[in-house]
């Protein structure tokens, strides 16, 4: 209990001086969006109209202490005020819409790459002499070493382009109504194909090798040679006696991974135009939308710290030995 | 002499490196007969674990079995398919090996540890291998309460014994004693020798005790062998070897132990260093150690020979 407490400070300390660094970036930026807006006027606003547009947007009363208290404040009232760029919808709106898409892409196709990754690492080392060993690490190795944008833009160009299987845009076909039927989710998944795909794709040699290697060096220790002296299965030595200890180093990996995988599926929304928070963005950055950038910002910081905090009661539950 | 409940004849085992081969065990023949407890003594590196090992084929490869015939009750341990093998192990020869502290997977409870090996080879539930699993705990001492617990919770003699309740989970007539108490201070090691006397009373299990304690060997073995550079070089009753041994090195062995009565002596080691198993002399592999080498020492090989009833040899010198 003491242990959940202390992790639990912890991530509230961290997610503290994230958001803080997430008030100063923007405000290192040149310019300010009234400047971008009046710029994209072309002098067909007067000074006064542009006060009056600062002061609704929230950039003026007060120094910058003043405003970071103030952001502060909105912070944990999830009251981030309107959107620059969309006025005048709500950011927690516009977020509250893309977010869910976003975590669907970043923790779906993290979960898959590590379910099969460490699957085929457990079995490629237990095998490391058959042709399964020798042969598929190498070659997963090979296909990640492209650089993402590379692959994205492959299987872009032949499943979407060349043989027009899967859909290029879009998370699902706008003429569908969203709901619980069977055609909307056939559409979100086949629209998914493609961007989840790719960052499998990319994603999953890591977990092979991370696996490997830990059950390799598993594989030496004599419970493992106890159990094979026992009599036990294979499958049973291979996964609950080696397995078990090997993916304690790849639960570690898990909460890096978790950050990597959601700036990772920003540039997958880009290259496959999918409506989730990259998308959302990268556009906020182009029109210095602050509110949105910093909406955004918060939601993939507490979303990186909360899902490793769970990495963290995962790796308590994996190991007996750590919960003291 | 009674029906051998394990014989090996001529056992080979190499290990295949990029440098060559490097043959651990040579042309190794023994018995053990049922309640029997046979002690195998050497330096590191003779090729008494690899031995041991390779009696359930739970060697890994580089090491390889190149030669001879392990019969376990009169079937050929290295013919059995896979299924026969597991089958085989632990219902017929379970092992104690060297750690406990290594033995034991970290991260599975005790009790787990000690119910999945009757499971696997009996018809039962886990609740029913629960409460046999309980029961060998109590037979080496330990409260059935630890069953929940995991290794790191445990003392390293109290570790031990939970090694040794899962060896004699499926009752056993062989059990393979690696080193047992090496990592273990004397005062437990004393208990828990003590206590796998009176079991080995209670259950009537052989015993291969693998060891490079003579002294130790010399009082809980019935017959000891001692191993050098992969060869069996002397194998007899313990009393013999221990008091009156034969061969040159086993006798340099045994007086390299202190006394601890009497007079202080200067303790003797035997010279030198182990053979590099890569480069092999021809003649005996004991020969640059050995006081009393001989010319045909460095030639022929020396062959075990029949110097009593059931006790051998390998010395030009005899």
């Amino acid at each position: 209990m003491s242990f959940l407490l202390r992790r639990l400070s912890f991530y509230f300390t961290a997610f503290l001086i994230a958001i803080s660094f997430n008030f100063m970036l923007p405000r290192m930026m040149p310019g300010d969006p009234i400047d971008a807006l009046f710029a994209a006027a072309q002098g067909k606003m007067d000074p006064a109209q542009m006060d009056a547009v600062r002061e609704m947007y929230g950039f003026v009363d007060g120094n910058v202490f003043e405003q970071y208290l103030s952001y502060m404040q909105s912070v944990f009232t999830l009251d981030l005020g309107p959107s620059v760029l969309m006025f005048p919808i709500d950011v927690t709106t516009v977020v509250g819409m893309s977010l869910p898409w976003t975590m669907f892409l970043a923790l779906g196709s993290l979960i898959v790459a590590l379910i099969l990754g460490v699957t085929i690492g457990t079995y490629s080392s237990y095998r490391r002499e058959g042709f399964f060993g020798q042969f598929v690490p190498p070659f997963l190795a090979f296909i990640s070493n492209f650089p993402y944008i590379v692959t994205a833009l492959l299987l872009f160009y032949f499943f979407g382009l060349q043989l027009e299987l899967l859909p290029l845009a879009y998370t699902y076909d706008p003429a569908i109504d969203p709901g619980f039927t069977l055609e909307f989710i056939g559409s979100v998944a086949k629209h998914a194909v493609l961007p989840m795909g790719s960052m499998i794709l990319v994603g999953i040699a890591t977990w092979v090798f991370n696996m490997r290697n830990a059950m390799i060096n598993v594989l030496g220790e004599d419970y493992v040679t106890m159990a094979e002296a026992k009599g036990l299965s294979s499958y049973r030595v291979m996964y609950r006696y080696a397995g078990r200890n090997a993916i304690l180093p790849v639960a570690t990996a898990i909460a890096m991974a978790i950050g990597f995988s959601f700036a990772g599926s920003i540039m997958t929304e880009v290259v496959f135009n999918y409506q989730g928070l990259g998308n959302i963005l990268l556009k906020g950055i182009m029109a210095r939308d602050y509110p949105l950038i910093q909406a955004i910002l918060l939601i993939l910081v507490s979303a990186v710290l909360t899902a490793n905090f769970v990495a963290d009661l995962l790796y308590v539950w994996l190991d007996p030995r750590i919960s003291k | 002499m009674k029906e051998a409940l394990l014989e090996i004849n001529n056992l080979c085992v190499d290990y295949v490196s990029a440098n060559g081969v490097a043959r651990a065990v040579n042309n190794v023949s023994l018995t053990i007969a049922p309640g029997e407890t046979l002690g195998i003594a050497g330096e590191s590196g003779c090729g008494k674990s690899t031995l041991a090992f390779a009696i359930t084929r739970l060697h890994k490869a580089p090491a390889l079995i190149s030669e001879g015939e392990i019969i376990y009750n009169g079937r050929d341990v290295l013919k059995m398919s896979d299924k026969e093998l597991r089958d085989f192990r632990w219902n017929d020869v379970s092992i104690v090996f060297q750690s406990a502290m290594n033995s034991l997977n970290p991260v599975i409870t005790i009790g787990e540890q000690l119910t999945d090996v009757i499971v696997a080879h009996k018809r039962i539930s886990f609740k029913q291998a629960a409460v046999k699993a309980k029961e060998l705990l109590g037979i080496v001492g330990i409260h059935g309460d630890r069953l929940k617990s995991f290794p790191h919770q445990l003392s390293g003699g109290m570790r031990q014994r939970v090694v040794i309740a899962i060896a004699l989970a499926l009752e056993p007539k062989l059990i393979i004693m690696d080193e047992p108490t090496t990592a273990l201070d004397v005062v437990v090691e004393r208990e828990i020798l003590n206590e796998l006397y009176d079991l080995k009373e209670k259950f009537g299990f052989s015993i291969l005790f693998i060891s490079h304690d003579l002294s130790l060997m010399g009082e809980i073995a019935d017959r000891i062998g001692v191993m050098y550079a992969g060869n069996l070089i002397e194998i007899g009753d313990a009393k013999t070897v221990f008091s009156k041994p034969s061969h040159p090195y086993t006798k340099g062995l045994i007086a390299s132990f202190p006394t601890i009565h009497g007079p202080k002596e200067r303790l003797y080691g035997i010279p030198g260093d182990p053979v590099n198993l890569l480069r092999l002399p021809s003649g005996c592999n004991f020969q640059d150690r050995c006081a009393d080498c001989m010319d045909i020492c460095k030639k022929d090989d020396p062959l075990l020979i029949e110097l009593n009833v059931d006790y051998h040899a390998a010395c030009h010198k005899l």
